[in-house]
């Protein structure tokens, strides 16, 4: 039905070698803690560039 | 990608697509085409030849850049949604001719099933996924859109006012206190009543109790679940909510919902933190985004209550587990609450109190609002390419009848209070 490594792209494998889909809660952070500040970060910087561009 | 941005960003400016443009309306937007296409050209062409041409090292700067392709993708793919998808499928609805509501007021069927910008992304994410292929170039890229998720949440605090915040904090931790502990505490029951295993019954407690597969996985350790378990988890969730996402806005508008109805009801009855956002802005895509404002605060108290329903299912587990005769280690609750606290939160009440310094003037909010149209049609157009057919094939067994019963029930006992007692608006 459709490319094998594109319905991959969520696959987790366990220490004991269970692969499961992860669904929607993919990072490219090795943590949700540490995803949140980048997400801070990146929302101080889009309303520090409105605060100065937009007037 | 990059030329082809720079491309299009060549012939908008250059008058060379005005005829399509005026076709479907869209003449308004060529200056934010323009730029937005120019911009990320820009930075996919250098990106791409760094890639090409640049020397690479294995290492942090490496794979962080390497999610700038797949980035670029999802925003290529939501340009051509929200710039010739939507308002085509628009001209289209409005041919058909209107099909309820008042000669004033017209209501148009693209308008009832709700498509709009969010909802053809995420479908037109799900195609690809599942029907074609996402490059390989592509897939870290794809990881990025729960970070285009969360920083919309973050940036959407500098939207309230302090009266609106007081109004629907009140409202759902209320709603919110109740359904979410009510589901989790039926699932528990069901899940007993059904013999499924304690840490089946925790994991599956806390997905459609709380917000969806993040709960889920969050949940997981301390209820000691097996991957089996949490992959049924996440299968049942994302089939629910996938299902919710679609129906929820034909539903409201059908029964007429004001915005903040369907914010409520979407923020309660929705599984999953994402699709609360796709179902909002589903229902209301443009304008003052009351309904996201709405879904998102009741969202945010359902997120608050996951270390209360992760500390609770820990101690749950530790009793089941001992009164069956099993050893198990005592859980440290307070570790669990620090380490599951979610911190973008606390970044939302952040920007709301910056906002209520006075710091952004009336003039800057419609370019807030411009940024989270596009951070929420990023982060749901790259949700749409998670939704794999594998993940939702996961979906089975005793999970999936518990969460399905326990989720339509959530569904339609909010439906119901809401429709008969939340009369705000803002």
């Amino acid at each position: 039905m459709t490319d094998k490594k594109s319905q991959d792209i969520d696959l987790r494998t366990t220490e004991t070698g269970f692969k499961y889909h992860r669904g929607s809660a993919l990072s490219i952070f090795k943590s949700d803690r540490y995803e949140d500040f980048i997400a801070l970060a990146c929302a101080l910087l889009i309303a520090f560039g409105v605060f100065v561009l937009v007037r | 990608m990059g030329v082809l941005l720079l491309v299009h960003g060549f012939l908008v400016a250059g008058g060379h697509l005005g005829g399509t443009m005026k076709y479907l309306n869209v003449a308004k937007a060529a200056g934010e085409m323009t730029n937005l296409s120019y911009i990320f050209g820009a930075i996919a062409v250098v990106v791409g030849l760094w890639h090409l041409l640049g020397s690479h090292k294995e290492g942090n700067a490496d794979y962080y850049l390497s999610t700038v392709a797949g980035g670029v993708f999802i925003l290529f793919i939501a340009m051509i949604v929200k710039w010739y998808l939507d308002p085509w499928v628009a001209v289209l609805g409005r041919a058909l001719g209107p099909i309820a509501g008042t000669a004033a007021r017209p209501t148009y069927l693209h308008t009832v099933l709700g498509l709009n910008y969010i909802v053809i992304g995420i479908v037109a994410g799900m195609i690809i996924v599942n029907v074609f292929r996402i490059p390989d170039w592509a897939h870290n890229g794809v990881r990025l859109s729960r970070l285009g998720l969360k920083t919309g949440v973050i940036l959407l605090g500098s939207l309230y006012s302090l009266g609106e915040l007081a109004k629907l904090g009140q409202l759902s931790v209320v709603m919110i206190g109740v359904f979410v502990l009510g589901s989790a505490w039926l699932v528990l029951l069901i899940g007993a009543r059904r013999k499924i295993s304690n840490s089946m019954g925790g994991v599956l407690a806390a997905g459609v109790g709380v917000c969806g597969v993040s709960a889920a996985v969050a949940a997981a350790p301390v209820v000691k679940a097996r991957s089996d378990e949490i992959a049924y988890t996440i299968g049942t969730i994302l089939v629910f909510g996938v299902i919710c996402m679609f129906l929820f806005p034909v539903v409201g508008h059908g029964l007429g919902m004001s915005y903040v109805q369907f914010g409520a009801w979407a923020g309660t009855g929705i599984l999953n933190s994402a699709q609360v956002a796709g179902a909002a802005l589903a229902y209301q895509p443009t304008g003052n985004l009351e309904t996201l404002k709405v879904g998102e605060i009741f969202n945010i108290t359902r997120v608050l209550f996951l270390p209360i329903i992760v500390m609770w299912l820990a101690i749950w587990y530790v009793r089941r587990e001992s009164a069956a005769g099993v050893s198990v280690q005592q859980v440290d609750t307070t570790r669990i609450i620090i380490e599951k606290f979610p911190v973008f939160v606390l970044g939302f009440i952040f920007m709301f109190a910056l906002a209520s310094t006075g710091a952004f003037s009336k003039g800057m909010i419609p370019a807030f609002r411009d940024w989270l149209t596009w951070l929420f049609a990023f982060g749901l157009t790259g949700l749409g390419m998670q939704i794999t057919y594998a993940a939702m094939r996961q979906a089975g067994g005793q999970p999936l009848v518990i969460g399905s019963v326990v989720g339509v029930l959530k569904a339609v006992l909010s439906l119901i209070v809401v429709l008969m007692f939340v009369r705000e608006t803002i």
